[in-house]
């Protein structure tokens, strides 16, 4: 039943043979006069992992709203294996992409084990009715739904946390299992929020084997990550973004030799530019956050 | 037909009382996210409020010069039961699920409406709550009405949109002018910088509560005067029908509140005129539940920061 | 079992900071307590008053009357605590932290005592009436608070861990049902507002020892593995509690009237306990199905001349209540929280005034305005007729047990729908929305669905109890549906526990009973419940009998809760 994740596939073919998974063209953000993300481009392939980096306020995890469906774009499409995507997170996951968050977001409340059901949420059908009469589909797929929770606990290395609450456990744990909850959407694209950080370099490198074996097992995985080492060393192809548009994109060799992209990293911390030099990203958030709460937050 | 104009001016009186008391929701609302659910009972007690020093000072004197003072103890009145219930209510809560403060406010609703309706008439020489109290006839702002052509304005109703002018007035000066309203302004933009920035939270949360309590009583007043009555439950419709103004405004937004007032108050008399009286709340009501599910950041937009 | 358990002992008692188990009970509590819990039960055998006409006759030696007979309750308790702590029960008291439990039964006993003395000085005219008994019972009390003071002890084990054989524990939980239903059956036959008020303030101090020693913890964990069993105790005493009323209608009236509020209420705790969502129009859809109820029933005054079988009224009462959720739970998608509370607020007062303004002269007629419609007839199943006495083996069963065991029915498909959702992906779905609502939605969870699910079953199941409300009524008019009933319901929603049943059916009981058994009380009925909504808002807002997950939510900064609840957690899952 986990064919994604499964097997090992052994070292992948070059990637640009494969098909083309995710396809993000043209995409902008504005918000009001302030323009996040303008015109990326992005195409991920099966197999393939994918590297964004850019200094602070670049953009990036906007970007991945974008992509994800919490924000709609002013202009451009996502695509999904040649499906247009619409800006509804919940389409985005049933439709086979997945994210985890760049602040941990999981269910504070709720069990590791717990955590990851609500994963396999838009992969069961069973309704009201099922779950009031306990029918025998109801018994399956709830059996099937934990057995599956355990195996992806077992397979990102937390197979002994399943009962601990998510609050209770480690930070480096709670960013595995938040790995773990995006695998259980079954996934054809994995994004990745800067998954390593504030951990430690042994459980950084936890995390680079945890996402080479992802890869190994057919996902594709776009990562966002500021910890440069690990970025080069992880991915086959990688953006940069400055100020919302893509600087350069190629294999990291090429990316890392660029002269434009020291620049734009020692650029920021100057001072001297026109741009509000403050991380873009942050205020967006934290503005529409604002906004959410007053529309009424958690109820 | 007819009576169109009459029921305009009978819109725009009502809607000025909806406007005063739409001020308190939206300028709490704009500052801490809350909706203060209590406000139509600060609104209530405020009434009380003049009723009493009415009782106490003066009993039997409808003089005009009665007038502030009786302003001044439903002022007094109001103002301290809000900062009461934001002090040991909310305050409290303020971290807590948003559950909490919601199911708080209904208990202190509920419990406002039973300490008057139980416990005012046990006060010597005030009368029971527990039905209706006649509310003094002031000279001057009550009694014969005035005729423009075939419209009848009451006097009380000119207080009452009087009562919204001055209010106004003073409100935008307080918010723009003021050290205080600046701060209020900077807080319900961004609250964490605005601590940075060294302004005392809690102290203009205090204020944001009192504020509204202020124009309530006011509009407390007004409403005694126009019905010559005052009751316990008088809170409950007015509150509702005020959030229903502060929604439709864009709540967060006073001069919203204002507007969402005004219109509210007049689309309510075309109600009648063109329905019937007895729907007339339903079709507020219903108005509410349209704004919110079509357009729930009001006619005028949401507050002024989210153009950021 | 070992490590975890050790780690969650520290979380019990904060105080003790000390890595080895330390000795537990120390200092010279325990003489004191074995000394004041025996001066408490040797005063149930002693007179407490001159007059025989003070609550029942407590003039006699070695006669207890029902108000000694709590006391000697507590004072057993008592011993039970002295004796956990050194004494032949030490087992038990390894996990039991009795000095806090033997202080707070005290402090129970002390505030019975008080009333009890109170009570005689009013009825029999002064404190001279109190015979020696009663002042041995208030310094037997005073001397256990004293003991709790002094004594400080430490349990060792994790009494969530313990576990006695599997017949123990059912037998302990059968008993204790068995005890609750002797004890309402007992209070609601007391005539003395007085008599009445000490049996809760006894209930509650037996309540609060057990609570200080841990031991609801036990309870807790025990009722959760015997769950069926419990439930089926529950459901056999409830079902036997016409039986032992011998055909007087006084009583069953007023557990009727609880058992539909209970019902209700449990509708509300899907929504509000469970998805999360405020809704103050609740009443709105008992009403709903309470009219069609009644236009459907064939009365006089019904304005549709068409009376379908009940069955059949039922299910469009149901679904005409459900429609509604579903129109007033759409406004999820747009707004939420706050909003959406104002949203139901406002529909239930636009329901309130149709069903005024649809008299006639206002509207089409259909509901006969504030008039109702009366005379609605009894209920009538398959030729059963619910308004005359049937025979059980002999005993009567009068035209309120007929409904009450109609209702016992509706409230056991209500707590099936409402635990078998909690344990489902649905419930999971739930959760995660009121966890955090951006997340769930990124997850791929139906937000905006399972919203209006919540909304659309809550008022599905008030509709179905509202029809059968109408016919129990007899009446329906329109204030009977008005805001403050919707407060009520949710008062007991908080007050009991959101998201839990047993919670909510306590938070219902006690609600609804003290207003019908005390007219002090339901003068004050309301000041009370919005006080009571405010302090359990601050103090205790998970309610008193908590979900642990709620628990977790509304104490997002609290460490020690979430290691104990961890630990209890991990305790029920490897045994």
């Amino acid at each position: 039943m986990s064919t994604a994740v499964a097997h090992d596939t052994g070292a992948p073919d070059a990637p640009s043979g494969r098909d083309v998974l995710l396809e993000a063209r043209g995409v902008v953000m504005r918000f009001g006069g302030l323009t996040a993300v303008d015109d990326v481009d992005l195409t991920v392939r099966e197999g393939e992992i994918v590297g964004l980096i850019g200094p602070n306020g670049a953009g990036k995890t906007t970007f991945f709203n974008c992509l994800t469906g919490l924000y709609k774009p002013t202009e451009g499409e996502v695509r999904l294996s040649g499906t247009v995507l619409p800006p509804k997170p919940g389409r985005v996951v049933r439709a086979g992409m997945s994210r985890t968050f760049q602040n941990i977001r999981l269910f504070a409340n709720m069990t590791a084990l717990e955590n990851v059901m609500v994963g396999r949420y838009c992969r069961t059908k069973a309704g009201a009715f099922d779950s009031i009469l306990r029918t025998p589909r109801f018994r399956r797929e709830e059996a099937q739904t934990r057995e599956r929770a355990q195996e992806l606990l077992d397979y990102v290395g937390l197979g002994r946390s399943t009962e601990l609450l998510a609050r209770n456990m480690p930070y480096g744990d709670q960013r595995r299992l938040e790995i773990a909850r995006a695998l259980a959407t079954d996934p054809k694209v994995l994004l990745l929020d800067e998954p390593t950080a504030g951990m430690n370099p042994q459980e950084t490198a936890d995390a680079e084997r945890l996402i080479f074996k992802i890869r190994d097992s057919g996902l594709a995985v776009v990562v966002i990550e500021h910890d440069m080492r690990f970025i080069f060393n992880l991915c086959d192809r990688v953006l940069c973004l400055v100020r919302g548009k893509t600087l350069i994109e190629g294999t990291p060799g090429e990316v890392q030799s660029d002269p434009r992209v020291i620049e734009a990293y020692i650029g920021t911390g100057d001072g001297t530019e026109p741009d509000d030099p403050d991380d873009i990203d942050a205020k967006i958030e934290a503005q529409v956050e604002a906004r959410e709460a007053r529309e009424g937050g958690r109820g | 037909m007819n009576d169109i104009p009459q029921q305009l001016v009978n819109g725009l009186t009502n809607g000025s009382l909806y406007a005063l008391i739409a001020v308190g929701y939206t300028v709490v609302y704009g500052i801490v996210q809350l909706i203060n659910f209590a406000h139509g009972e600060v609104f209530m007690i405020g009434a009380f409020g003049a009723l009493s020093t009415w009782f106490l000072l003066f009993r039997d004197n409808t003089s005009v010069w009665v007038l502030p003072v009786m302003i001044a103890g439903a002022i007094a009145a109001s103002v301290a039961t809000a900062v009461i219930m934001e002090r040991i209510a909310y305050r409290p809560l303020r971290h807590a699920p948003r559950l909490a403060p919601l199911i708080t406010a209904i208990g202190i609703s509920v419990f406002l409406q039973e300490f008057v309706r139980l416990f005012y008439g046990t006060i010597p020489g005030f009368p029971s709550a527990k039905s209706k109290i006649p509310f003094p006839a002031i000279d001057g702002v009550t009694g014969s009405p005035f005729h423009l052509g075939s419209v009848v304005i009451q006097r009380p109703a000119l207080f009452t949109m009087g009562a919204l002018l001055v209010c106004g007035l003073f409100l935008g000066w307080f918010i723009n002018k003021t050290k205080q309203g600046r701060a209020m302004q900077a807080v319900s933009q961004d609250p964490d910088t605005a601590r940075l920035m060294g302004i005392d939270v809690d102290r203009i949360i205090v204020i944001a509560f009192a504020l509204g309590a202020a124009l309530a009583a006011i509009a407390g007043v007004a409403q005694g005067l126009q019905n010559n009555n005052i009751d316990f439950k008088m809170g409950f419709m007015a509150g509702l029908k005020a959030f229903t103004a502060a929604v439709l405004g864009g709540i967060g937004n006073i001069q919203g509140a204002v507007v969402g007032g005004l219109t509210l108050g007049v689309a309510e008399a075309l109600a009648t005129v063109f329905v019937t009286g007895a729907w007339k709340d339903v079709f507020a009501f219903g108005l509410l539940i349209l704004v919110l599910v079509f357009r729930p950041q009001g006619l005028l937009g949401a507050r002024v920061v989210d153009r950021a | 079992m070992s490590t975890t358990v050790d780690r969650a002992d520290g979380a019990n008692s904060p105080d003790s900071s000390a890595p080895a188990p330390a000795p537990r009970a120390t200092g010279k509590g325990v003489p004191l307590a074995y000394a004041g819990s025996g001066l408490m039960t040797a005063s149930a055998l002693m007179s407490w008053c001159y007059d025989p006409d003070v609550l029942g006759d407590l003039t006699l030696y070695g006669n207890p009357a029902p108000v000694q007979l709590t006391m000697l309750v507590l004072g057993l308790l008592g011993l039970v605590l002295a004796m956990s702590a050194k004494g032949p029960l030490r087992r038990l008291g390894a996990g039991l932290d009795t000095s806090r439990g033997a202080f707070r039964l005290g402090l129970g006993a002390v505030a019975y005592m008080a009333l009890t003395l109170a009570a005689i000085t009013a009825q029999a005219g002064g404190l001279v009436n109190a015979d020696p008994g009663a002042w041995v019972a208030l310094v037997g009390s005073l001397v256990l608070v004293v003991a709790g003071r002094l004594g400080v002890s430490r349990p060792s084990r994790n009494i969530g861990a313990m576990r006695a054989k599997g017949w123990v524990e059912i037998l302990v939980l059968v008993a204790l049902v068995a005890i609750a239903l002797l004890l309402v059956a007992d209070g609601l036959t007391l005539r003395d507002p007085w008599a009445f008020v000490l049996l809760l303030l006894g209930v509650g101090a037996a309540a609060a020892g057990l609570a200080g020693a841990n031991a609801f913890t036990w309870l807790g964990v025990t009722a959760s593995y015997h769950s069926r069993v419990l439930t089926l105790a529950a459901f056999v005493a409830a079902f036997a509690f016409p039986l032992t009323q011998n055909g007087s209608d006084a009583n069953m009236s007023i557990a009727t009237q609880v058992i539909i509020f209970s019902a209700t209420a449990l509708g509300l705790n899907i929504v509000v306990g469970l998805a999360g969502l405020l809704d103050l129009g609740y009443i709105a859809f008992l009403g709903a199905g309470a009219y069609v109820g009644a236009i459907l029933s064939g009365s006089a005054f019904a304005t549709i001349d068409w009376q379908p079988p009940f069955l059949v009224t039922v299910i469009i009462g149901a679904l005409f209540s459900a429609l509604l959720g579903l129109i007033i739970g759409s406004p999820t998608l747009r707004v939420s929280g706050d909003y959406l509370a104002i949203v139901t607020l406002a529909f239930g007062e636009i329901f309130r005034l149709a069903m005024f303004n649809l008299d006639g002269n206002n509207g089409p007629k259909i509901t006969n305005g504030p008039n109702g419609i009366p005379a609605i007839p009894e209920l009538n199943f398959f030729g059963f007729d619910f308004g005359v006495t049937h025979h059980l083996f002999g005993i009567p069963i009068t035209r309120f047990s007929n409904y009450y065991l109609l209702l016992l029915c509706v409230i056991a498909l209500i707590i099936v729908i409402f635990s078998n959702l909690n344990n489902s992906r649905i419930g999971r779905g739930w959760v995660a929305i009121r966890e955090d609502e951006k997340a769930a939605d990124a997850m791929g969870v139906n937000v905006f669905g399972l919203k209006l699910l919540a909304f659309a079953g809550g008022a599905f199941l008030a509709g179905l109890a509202g029809t059968i409300k109408a016919h129990h009524d007899v009446s329906v008019t329109p204030d009977q549906y008005q805001f403050l009933e919707s407060a009520f319901l949710l008062a007991a929603v908080v007050l009991g526990g959101m998201g839990t049943v047993g919670g909510v059916l306590l938070g219902a009981v006690v609600l609804k009973l003290l207003p019908e058994k005390l007219r002090f009380f339901s003068e004050y009925r309301l000041l009370i419940f919005g006080l009571l909504l405010v302090l359990m808002m601050r103090f205790r807002p998970e309610g008193l009998v908590a979900s642990k997950r709620r628990k977790l939510e509304f104490h997002e900064d609290d460490e020690h809760l979430a290691d104990k609840v961890q630990t209890i957690h991990l305790e029920e899952k490897t045994s």
